[in-house]
């Protein structure tokens, strides 16, 4: 379970401070699917990135499944990322210098795992890319890298899964594909899933939307 | 961790990033360890080689026979040793030929070092020999065979022995010392000595006892000598046996001590900014292995593993690449080279270690420790500055890094800190000027075309990152100028001492009626001499009216002494004043003009008076100017200089020096039977060997050259590349914008050649400063401006910096933008 409460961000801009997130407050329970929507410049993606531990709230609290996130630093809040959380991203983040496998195995090798390359072979063929797995990140298609980042992302079987407008890079065939395959491995593995996109379509299929303007939370 | 340093190693060399980083590593320790490896086996082959002119590595020399237990001492030690006497005699030949030689006798080891030479006929073929005359044998100057009209196979006469003339005697590896007043050769054997009874307590002689060895045993047998040498006993070196050779040998060493060290601060520079290259393309990588979980020890563990990794690999591979820049060296010139070069031991090797381990930690480390500082908010936000602000602490640990590695490497302070003062003041002024500059150039630039327009605001933009960048450029063509210009003065200044043409051969003895003579007659063959010199032997016997000590045979400075006086209305050729005045021309003042160095012996300076004995007449005059005079010029060299009214009562022989190439040695044997009296010396092997070396050191600091062009070239293509992603980039939308190839490499040309102007403009100041200071304190030599550094430093450096950022870019032009923008 994921709970935050009055959480702000303030950033310094131009000698004045530009409050991005004005007090949010919100819950999302174990295997819960979540969409955060809003305009451009609402604070969603400022939202994703608190939630996920990737940087620190002017003020507030985050809880996840007991741990408060303010009480750790950045290498506790990596431990806790590496051990609870997984990513998927618009612009796919892979490593260009590695393979597809290679990057699937990456958070496999960074918890210490054993039998990396197994079972990364295995995420990689349920995302359909089981003969792909030599191929390099340029060599592959817009939806292909999605699909190793997501074969990445439940690789080490998060507890909570964080999307940042996954289908946003992609044509609209393409990303209706990801969607699936992220839902269906979601369903599969019992993942919590907190999207932030602007796709009326991939939001329609979460439980719930939250809805953001001007950094504060209106009511869906 | 299960992901190892070996496997992001791969990945990474794999993604091609290690590229420059590993390439700057390499070349770092191949540079250093093969100039420093190079160097050492060069030094021990040309110390070898300059050990031929003492005919032994080391010398005692003295005018009374030296003890025999130093030979049962070196023996022992298994040093092995020779015996030579020399001395003024009378050569009888039949019943009334005579002549004055300077006899030496040589034990049957003799040379130790060098090569003696012979002809069965005088002035036949040179044979080499390995050892003298045989006992009862003895070989003449091919002069003396006309003289005392001898020939091979007939006998003569020393003292009260009879022996056998065998061969005619050539060269002798040390006979290129101590001639004067000494007739032509006759090399007889040492154990023959007694039999002439020609050697009294009292004679003329001058004994020495011969060794060499490999250093560790030759040096502790010196060391064992050193502390029993006597008044009169003298242990000779290299140096004074042969003053040219060693300040060659000096300044040779000085410009690749310097050579190295410029390699170790080029290697420096390039590591430094391929490492903060590879940093800054890591960023986005350790963002999203953060986001992955990765901590920030973990990031540092795995980056410091990585670069200890890379540092072994890339030190090995330097260390080989050392090894075989110094074989191509040898074999490039193996031909030419005399002697074999010797180890290099393990020191150079240690050296490119400690460059590579310096580099990795001094240059590399800190900006990949910062990588640890990334923020994981990066991979939503790539709009994120990066953490790549150098700590004021990274330059001064990096400047006190490059001070110490190069003091270590050429153990020469001076010269440190003559390259210090000049990347000093480029990084100083420099900074300064380029944001200067960088800013005026804007307002110039702004009412200019399109592409000016595009390059300045490019440049502009950048200022910070483009002045730091100026600086390195600068510092990095600054380097080359100043090993471009020491090579230069120091290749000049060779050839200006030992032109092809030097004096080869003396000529003494000559008799005040034959002087016109002598010279009509090398006149009409076309052989180039020097002026005729009057020659007057004289005694010195008092200073400022103190009577010295008259011990002939012992060696002290002041004591009464022979010497050669000569007479000259204006100062000789080549002789310059450094204290006190010239007399007036046609002057009628006891006044004397004193050699430099002779004068301080003496302790006598400007104003001093000095007694002499001409003849059996006493003389005084007053020191009225000292000068410095070159020894090594083979022209006629005097220490005393007196006016000609003053010595114009005295007898005098004349003296000369002059060329003849070898081609025309014949003209030696018409010579001396037409002017039988005068005396003929004969330096052309020596200068032969001198020029040989110098050419050698020449051919070896030109390849050094060569070498550390490449490293600074290096260092260029890593300073460009350091900023192409962002050109890259920038290039690349305006390209998606539809701007023409033209303006695009336009813009860049003009972008990077003003970098490059501004970078020459400063690498111009500071090298001038660097050669200098590196001229005037460390290789003893006078500095001249050279103007055509100007020209040369600013436009090269515009045009190598312009070229090679479009080359570096030209990529963004034939690529679409999109795979441009991608890739980024």
């Amino acid at each position: 379970m994921i709970k935050c409460e009055n959480l702000q961000k303030r950033v310094p801009m131009a000698g004045a401070e530009l409050e991005i997130l004005k007090g949010i407050t919100l819950e999302i329970k174990s295997g819960e699917a979540v969409a955060i929507i809003g305009a451009s410049g609402s604070g969603k993606s400022t939202l994703l990135g608190l939630l996920a531990g990737l940087d620190e709230a002017s003020a507030g609290s985050i809880d996840i499944d007991g741990t408060d996130l303010g009480a750790l630093n950045e290498d506790g809040r990596a431990q806790f990322r590496a051990q609870n959380i997984g990513f998927v991203f618009q612009s796919f983040q892979l490593l260009p210098a590695l393979t597809a496998l290679e990057n699937v195995m990456l958070p496999l090798e960074l918890q210490g795992q054993s039998n990396v390359s197994q079972q990364a072979e295995s995420f990689l063929e349920r995302v359909e890319l089981g003969d792909r797995m030599g191929h390099y990140p340029l060599q592959l298609s817009g939806g292909e890298q999605q699909r190793v980042a997501i074969a990445r992302a439940f690789a080490n079987k998060p507890a909570i899964l964080f999307a940042d407008e996954p289908t946003g890079n992609l044509d609209t065939r393409t990303g209706e594909h990801i969607i699936d395959l992220l839902f269906e491995l979601n369903r599969e593995e019992g993942t919590t899933l907190v999207l932030v996109t602007h796709d009326a379509a991939l939001a329609g299929r979460c439980q719930r939307r939250i809805r953001l303007d001007g950094g504060a939370l209106v009511k869906e | 961790m299960s992901m190892t340093a070996t496997k992001m190693l791969v990945r990474d060399w794999r993604g091609g990033e290690l590229g420059v980083l590993v390439m700057a590593l390499v070349l770092a320790v191949g540079v250093v360890s093969g100039i420093s490896a190079f160097t050492t086996r060069l030094q021990t082959a040309l110390v070898q080689e300059s050990h031929r002119f003492l005919a032994a590595d080391a010398v005692v020399r003295s005018g009374r026979e030296l003890p025999t237990e130093w030979l049962e001492e070196a023996t022992r030690q298994q040093v092995p040793h020779a015996l030579t006497l020399q001395f003024p005699s009378m050569v009888y030949a039949g019943d009334d030929r005579m002549y004055l030689a300077s006899v030496k006798a040589v034990s049957s080891a003799y040379p130790l070092r060098g090569e003696l030479s012979y002809s069965r006929a005088p002035f036949g073929d040179v044979l080499p020999a390995t050892t003298g005359p045989a006992r009862g044998e003895v070989w003449l100057d091919s002069r003396l065979f006309p003289l005392l009209d001898t020939a091979v196979g007939e006998k003569i006469t020393i003292g009260e022995a009879e022996f056998v003339v065998t061969a005619a005697a050539r060269t002798e590896p040390d006979q290129g010392t101590s001639f004067y007043g000494f007739g032509p050769r006759v090399l007889m054997h040492y154990d023959d000595i007694p039999a002439t009874s020609v050697v009294q307590p009292g004679s003329r002689v001058e004994y020495r006892q011969l060794f060499a060895g490999p250093a560790p045993s030759l040096d502790a047998f010196t060391q064992w000598l050193e502390p029993k040498l006597q008044d009169g006993q003298r242990l000779v070196n290299v140096d004074e046996g042969q003053p040219g050779i060693a300040s060659a040998l000096a300044r040779a060493e000085s410009f690749l001590l310097l050579a190295g060290s410029l390699a170790v601060v080029l290697a420096g520079v390039a590591v430094a900014l391929a490492a903060r290259r590879f940093s800054e393309r890591h960023h986005d990588y350790v963002a999203i292995i953060k986001s992955l979980g990765a901590t920030s020890s973990t990031v540092n563990q795995l980056y410091g593993r990585s670069l200890l990794l890379l540092g072994c690999i890339a030190t090995c591979l330097g260390c080989l690449l050392g090894w075989g820049i110094q074989s191509v060296f040898f074999q490039l010139f193996a031909e030419q080279l005399p002697v074999q070069p010797g180890p290099s031991g393990i020191r150079p090797y240690a050296i490119g270690a400690a460059t590579s381990l310096t580099c990795l930690l001094c240059f590399a480390w800190p900006p990949l420790r910062r990588l640890a500082q990334a923020s994981p908010l990066r991979v939503l936000r790539r709009d994120l500055p990066l953490e790549n602000r150098r700590a004021t602490t990274d330059y001064a640990i990096g400047l006190v890094a490059i001070a110490l590695l190069m003091w270590w490497y050429s153990q020469d302070w001076k010269l440190t800190l003559a390259v210090l003062a000049g990347l000093a003041v480029t990084a100083g002024l420099g900074f300064c000027l380029a944001l200067t500059l960088l800013r005026g150039g804007r307002l110039v630039g702004m009412s200019a075309g399109s592409i000016w327009r595009l390059a300045l605001a490019g440049l502009q933009r950048r200022g910070a990152t483009n002045a730091l960048q100026v600086v390195i450029f600068a510092m990095a063509i600054m380097l080359l100028l100043v090993i471009i210009l020491v090579r230069t003065s120091l290749i000049d200044e060779w050839k200006t001492q030992m032109p092809e043409d030097a004096p080869n051969h003396f000529m003494i003895n000559i008799g005040p009626d034959d002087v016109q003579a002598i010279e009509h007659l090398l006149r009409t063959e076309n052989i180039p001499s020097e002026a005729f010199y009057p020659m007057i032997r004289g005694r010195i016997m008092s200073i400022n009216g103190e009577s010295l000590p008259s011990t002939d045979d012992v060696e002290q400075n002041r004591r009464q002494r022979e010497t050669n006086f000569t007479w000259s209305d204006a100062a000789p050729a080549a002789n310059e004043l450094v204290a006190g005045q010239w007399w007036t021309s046609g002057t009628d003042r006891a006044v004397v003009s004193l050699e430099e160095e002779f004068a301080e012996r003496l302790d006598i300076t400007v104003g001093d008076t000095m007694g002499f004995l001409v003849g059996s007449q006493p003389l005084e005059a007053e020191v009225t100017s000292i000068r410095q005079l070159d020894w090594q010029s083979m022209r006629p060299n005097f220490y005393l200089v007196f006016p000609p009214k003053l010595l114009a009562p005295y007898p005098a022989t004349f003296m000369t020096s002059f060329h003849l190439d070898a081609s025309n040695k014949v003209f030696l044997n018409r010579f001396i039977r037409q002017f039988p009296t005068a005396t003929v010396i004969e330096m052309d092997i020596v200068v032969e060997q001198i020029r040989n070396i110098i050419n050698q050191v020449s051919a070896a600091i030109e390849l050094v050259l060569m070498v550390i062009l490449a490293a600074g070239a290096l260092v260029l293509i890593a300073g460009v590349q350091a900023s192409v992603d962002a050109r890259m980039h920038e290039s690349a939308i305006l390209r998606a914008l539809g701007a023409q190839r033209r303006l695009i490499l336009g813009g860049l040309l003009i972008e990077f050649a003003t970098l490059g102007l501004f970078a020459g403009l400063l690498a111009t100041v500071a090298a001038e400063l660097s050669v200098f200071i590196l001229q005037t304190f460390v290789m003893d030599m006078a500095y001249t401006p050279q103007p055509w550094i100007w020209p040369l430093g600013i436009f090269a450096g515009a045009l190598i910096i312009g070229g090679l950022g479009v080359f570096s870019c030209r990529r963004v032009v034939s690529t679409p933008p999109v795979l441009v923008l991608r890739q980024l």
